[in-house]
């Protein structure tokens, strides 16, 4: 087992490695370089870009430079920004990420729900019109062509009824005389969200051992309430009462993206679920619940439902892999300046410390996100729980 | 010896009517199964339309054809604050078959007059079935164009990355040991590369042309994810009983790859193929909508260019350039989509409803 | 008195082949603390006949038919809320294959309790449980297994659970479909041993499903040999036994050994179970029946079962064929 856990970690190392270099050269081979634009000022003298090249030991091999940049990753040293002078390209992800966090946690938590309830009534549904028209719509709405979609979303809530804004994350004119940075209220945001989902989660495995159902759904509810009323006051207390209307502002300007990819990323979650609730009902213990006399609800959630579950944890757990690698165009349609804009234009405009670095956090973001999926797996399905420990 | 074979024959054609029998119960797979046929109807008819000479390729020709279309514009002045009586808010003036005499720098009209002017993008007529872009290409012939990109590229990339995927993913369940480990571990540095930005960097240093985005598209998914499900398959029919059998009666091992595991990895190869077909129209679709292929005519420039010229914030006045092209990929990529689901049913018994 | 009395159930699949008829008029009736067997080879209808009387068959299954008066009620198109109580509560069933009439995913208590708490809904979890561990305790179990789950426990004694499963919600009859199929030999006769226990102590009704005509010699009191979907001979298990008429029954008997008597030559079953798509309504076993008598031979005799003594009954075209 150990044998296996250390090999297994070294190949990691191994392929993080190549990763690395791959990621390099491919930036590398790009035709041109971050600063060739500087060639194109004629009041500046070519030696003034020779300089600046040499500078930024752009001038080196690229063997060369492949070894210096991998020594100091390795060192934690990521370099600075070639666009963004000053700041390193930890500076930058560290603005950047929370917002694309912020936005794309709250898609995948209300596309997974909702795509699993409706999944989970499809497959029960099975056969029926409506059903078939339904899974229909879903296949074509997973299947939509996404930037014309964002941009029909675009036009039509934000240009022709005026409801929503076109772009950006806040509305600057309001926060000319802010007293925070957009940032801190990100940060905070995303704190409020992190305790209530945990506290939700909390109260939902606690009260599964609750006997009577309606007893454990009135347990369920009032806790609930009892968090409404908490978050309600918890951002009209102290130092969040003058946050609070800033940070309306930045979810009034995340409606729309989330709308627009929730319709998406739901009918995936739709459609998965769909496929294995099917596969599962064809299992003998669903007809031994059956025969129990138990009702067709509860046989779905507590029985099938709970068994197709596994899949559907998987693929959240990959979507939430490709976040970065999904949010690219979402952010540029919205102007929503979060990784994706700025893993982009590090490619497209070379800046390769800022580019290698956010390739790499996408690397390690990954091998962090399979190690959570191992663990929830155990949970979910005892089976696993049992062969890990042996 | 050939009375075997016609045995083998007819056990086949009766497996596959069978199958299609299970197929057409599907209710999805028919439905995307029409959609697809439709596309590719599409797709031949415009060749055929030109060889007949139904069609002037000077004027239906969807990357340098051009179709005169004149028509009489009255002069208004648009107001500036809205809405008025006429218009309702800023985007209804000018109206259709009116002219803003703010824009009209190489004329002297006045507002009231009538004037001929080159109608581009028209709308559609009995002529132009969809209209014409802003340049004066027909927008019908477009979308079959774009159909006869999309089928080519989807199959071609489908059938390289399946390809490559299933070959690599049964050598891996089937020599085990290093080569597997090798190969799981370039699955798993493909993986990591984040797909979109990948895609933009290769973009950059060539100029892509259909067939070599299918290439890339073809060898990034055939080296990806699916190698790893490909093994997992190739592994449970690994361990069937036919396959010892075919062992102890002294079968090579290249025999036994090639004559009983590949043929029973083939149906989900199938089912991936289609659905990575979804996977190559879309990508091609978001790459020319970003405006970073080197294609004459698809159904994603066709959306960028009514992008770039700002016709998708006119609204639907000039729908033809938008809904045509955007339903196109959302419809044809469902179709697969939808095929796909209908195969799972047919080689997934656990899928049947009966 | 009568506990369940089938009256010519018909059920029919509906399958992309055609449909398949498998129950053909099937009439018998089990009394209060009697044990009825059915035997049969696979794919004869025994088991869509366990299915129907709980109404339990796949979704393209349906009762084209006859009446299953349970209790004295016909319980045939009732709706599912009314289905609900008889289930469990009323018949409840012991599936073929233990192994996967468990969830995998939730504790075997749990899903003992969830049936206890459909039909019982005051009790509280206490007497959920203490009911739970003296079922255990019948079947031989220990109580810590209320807190495994299915994965952690052998076949046999999952097979123990799944029959105190059946008993948590006092059935009147409980209806065995092979419950041993899967188990090894030593632990088949335990669990017929449980069975048999189970039975006596609680004076239920048993309807024993089973191929292995064998088992249901030891198992039961009256028995039905079921061949393409119609009971073809039923009876006294001692009479069926002793002196059984029907072509079909006899090479049953002759296929299995025995150990006591004299040494006899086995014999197989030639050709295959006959389709069940479109059949008339004539004998089917006709072709694969080693010597028919002319009746059989021209398809005159229409299938029915005829008394021929007291508490036995054979088909109409096999009285003297054989």
């Amino acid at each position: 087992m150990y044998k296996y856990v250390f090999r297994r970690v070294y190949q990691l190392i191994i392929v993080f490695f190549l990763f690395l270099v791959s990621s390099y050269v491919l930036f590398d081979a790009i035709p041109g370089n971050a600063f060739q634009n500087l060639l194109l000022n004629p009041d500046l003298p070519p030696e003034a870009y020779e300089q600046v090249i040499k500078l930024y030991g752009l001038d080196k091999p690229l063997s060369e430079r492949v070894i210096l940049y991998i020594g100091n990753f390795f060192q934690g040293d990521f370099g600075y920004s070639y666009k963004h002078f000053p700041r390193t390209p930890i500076e930058l992800i560290a603005e950047r990420l929370p917002r694309t966090l912020m936005l794309f946690a709250m898609v995948n938590i209300i596309a997974f729900y909702t795509g699993f309830l409706i999944g989970k009534i499809l497959a029960w549904r099975r056969g029926s019109k409506s059903e078939t028209w339904i899974t229909v719509t879903s296949v074509f709405s997973y299947t939509i062509f996404y930037p014309w979609w964002a941009l029909m979303m675009l036009w039509f809530f934000g240009y022709k009824l005026n409801w929503l804004p076109i772009g950006k994350f806040l509305y600057p004119e309001k926060w000319y005389d802010a007293p925070y940075d957009s940032d801190v209220i990100f940060v905070s945001m995303i704190k409020f969200t992190l305790v209530v989902s945990v506290v939700q989660i909390l109260v939902y495995i606690y009260t599964r051992n609750i006997e009577s159902l309606s007893l454990r759904r009135n347990v369920r509810f009032i806790s609930l309430s009892i968090l409404a009323i908490l978050s309600i006051l918890y951002w009209n207390s102290g130092d969040l009462a003058i946050q609070k209307p800033y940070a309306m502002d930045i979810a009034y300007h995340m409606i729309l993206p989330i709308f627009t990819v929730t319709v998406v990323a739901f009918a995936g979650t739709a459609l998965l679920t769909r496929t294995t609730m099917m596969e599962v009902m064809k299992d003998d213990f669903i007809l031994t619940a059956r025969a129990k006399g138990l009702s067709q609800k509860r046989i779905r959630d507590r029985h099938a439902a709970r068994n197709a579950l596994l899949p559907v944890v998987t693929s959240f757990i990959f979507t939430i892999v490709t976040i970065i690698d999904g949010s690219v165009l979402t952010e540029t349609i919205f102007s929503w300046p979060g990784m994706g804009q700025l893993i982009l234009d590090a490619v497209l405009e070379e800046d390769i410390p800022v580019a290698m670095a956010s390739f790499s956090f996408i690397g390690v973001f990954a091998l962090i996100a399979h190690f959570i999926a191992d663990i929830s797996y155990a949970y979910l399905d005892p089976r696993i729980r049992i062969q890990s420990q042996g | 010896m050939s009375n075997e074979k016609d045995i083998a024959k007819s056990i086949r054609r009766a497996a596959l009517k069978k199958n299609w029998r299970l197929f057409r119960r599907s209710k999805l797979g028919m439905i995307g199964l029409y959609i697809v046929i439709f596309f590719f109807f599409l797709s031949i008819l415009q060749p055929i339309l030109f060889v007949t000479g139904v069609w002037n390729k000077g004027v239906y020709d969807p990357v340098v054809g051009y179709s005169e279309q004149f028509q009489e514009f009255l002069v208004v002045e648009c107001p500036t604050e809205y809405p008025t009586e006429k218009y309702k808010n800023r985007s209804d003036c000018p109206g259709r078959t009116e002219v803003n005499v703010r824009t009209l720098y190489y004329s002297d009209a006045e507002v009231g007059d009538y004037i001929i002017q080159n109608l581009q993008p028209a709308p559609p007529s009995s002529e132009h079935i969809l209209g014409t872009d802003s340049l004066g290409r027909d927008v019908f012939s477009q979308i079959m164009e774009g159909s006869q990109v999309a089928f080519v590229l989807g199959l071609l990339s489908a059938t390289l990355g399946v390809g490559i995927s299933t070959i690599l993913g049964t050598i891996a369940a089937f020599f085990g040991g290093k080569i597997d480990a090798y190969l799981m571990r370039q699955s798993d540095l493909i993986l990591m590369l984040p797909t979109l930005p990948l895609l933009f960097i290769i973009s950059a240093f060539a100029e892509l042309q259909v067939w070599h985005l299918a290439v890339v598209l073809g060898t990034i998914g055939g080296l990806g994810g699916s190698v790893i499900t490909i093994k997992s398959q190739a592994l449970q029919v690994k361990v069937k009983p036919f396959v010892d059998s075919a062992r102890i009666t002294g079968g090579s091992q290249m025999n036994i790859l090639f004559s009983h595991v590949l043929p029973n990895v083939a149906p989900l190869a199938l089912l991936f193929m289609v659905f990575s077909v979804t996977g190559a129209i879309a990508s091609e679709s978001v790459l020319s909508f970003l405006g970073l292929l080197n294609i004459d005519m698809s159904w994603g420039l066709m959306i960028y260019l009514a992008q770039v010229e700002g016709f998708i914030f006119s609204g639907m006045k000039f729908w033809w350039l938008i809904l045509p092209a955007g339903l196109s990929v959302t419809f044809l990529t469902g179709g697969f989509y939808l095929v796909g689901r209908g195969l799972d049913e047919v080689f997934n018994p656990r899928l049947r409803d009966r | 008195m009568n506990i369940l009395e089938v009256k010519d159930l018909d059920m029919s699949y509906r399958t992309i082949d055609g449909e398949v008829e498998a129950v053909k008029k099937v009439s018998f009736t089990v009394k209060e603390g009697e044990s009825f067997g059915i035997v049969g080879e696979s794919g004869c209808g025994k088991t869509s006949v366990a299915m129907s009387l709980l109404q339990l068959q796949a979704d393209n299954g349906k009762i084209t038919n006859g009446e299953i008066i349970f209790n004295g009620k016909n319980i045939v198109g009732l709706n599912e809320a009314e289905l609900r109580e008889v289930r469990w509560s009323g018949i409840s069933i012991v599936f073929q294959g233990a192994m996967n009439s468990w969830n995998p995913v939730v504790k075997i208590g749990e899903q003992i309790r969830e049936a206890m708490r459909e039909h019982y809904p005051d009790k509280t979890k206490d007497e959920n449980t203490k009911k739970i561990i003296e079922l255990f305790d019948i079947v031989g179990l220990e109580s810590s297994i209320i807190d495994r789950f299915p994965h952690e426990l052998s076949g046999g004694m999952k097979q123990r659970a799944v029959i105190a499963l059946a008993l948590s919600c006092d059935p009147k009859l409980i209806i065995a479909d092979e419950p041993t199929t899967a188990l090894d030999v030593v632990i088949q006769d335990q669990i017929l041993k449980e069975i048999r226990k189970v039975q006596d102590v609680l004076g239920l009704s048993l309807i024993y499903i089973s191929h292995d005509i064998a088992v249901i010699a030891e198992m039961t009191d009256n028995m039905a040999v079921m061949y393409a979907g119609s009971i073809v001979e039923m009876g006294k298990t001692s009479k069926v036994f002793s002196d059984p008429k029907h072509a079909y029954t006899r090479m049953l008997l002759e296929s299995t050994p025995s150990i006591v008597g004299p040494k006899k030559k086995l014999r197989s079953l030639d050709g295959e179970p006959p389709s069940l798509i479109n059949t008339d309504p004539y004998c089917l076993f006709s072709y694969r029946c080693p010597n028919p008598d002319d009746n059989c031979q021209n398809r005159k005799i229409e299938m029915k079962l005829t008394k021929i003594d007291t508490d036995h009954y054979v088909d109409k075209c096999c009285v003297n064929c054989g």
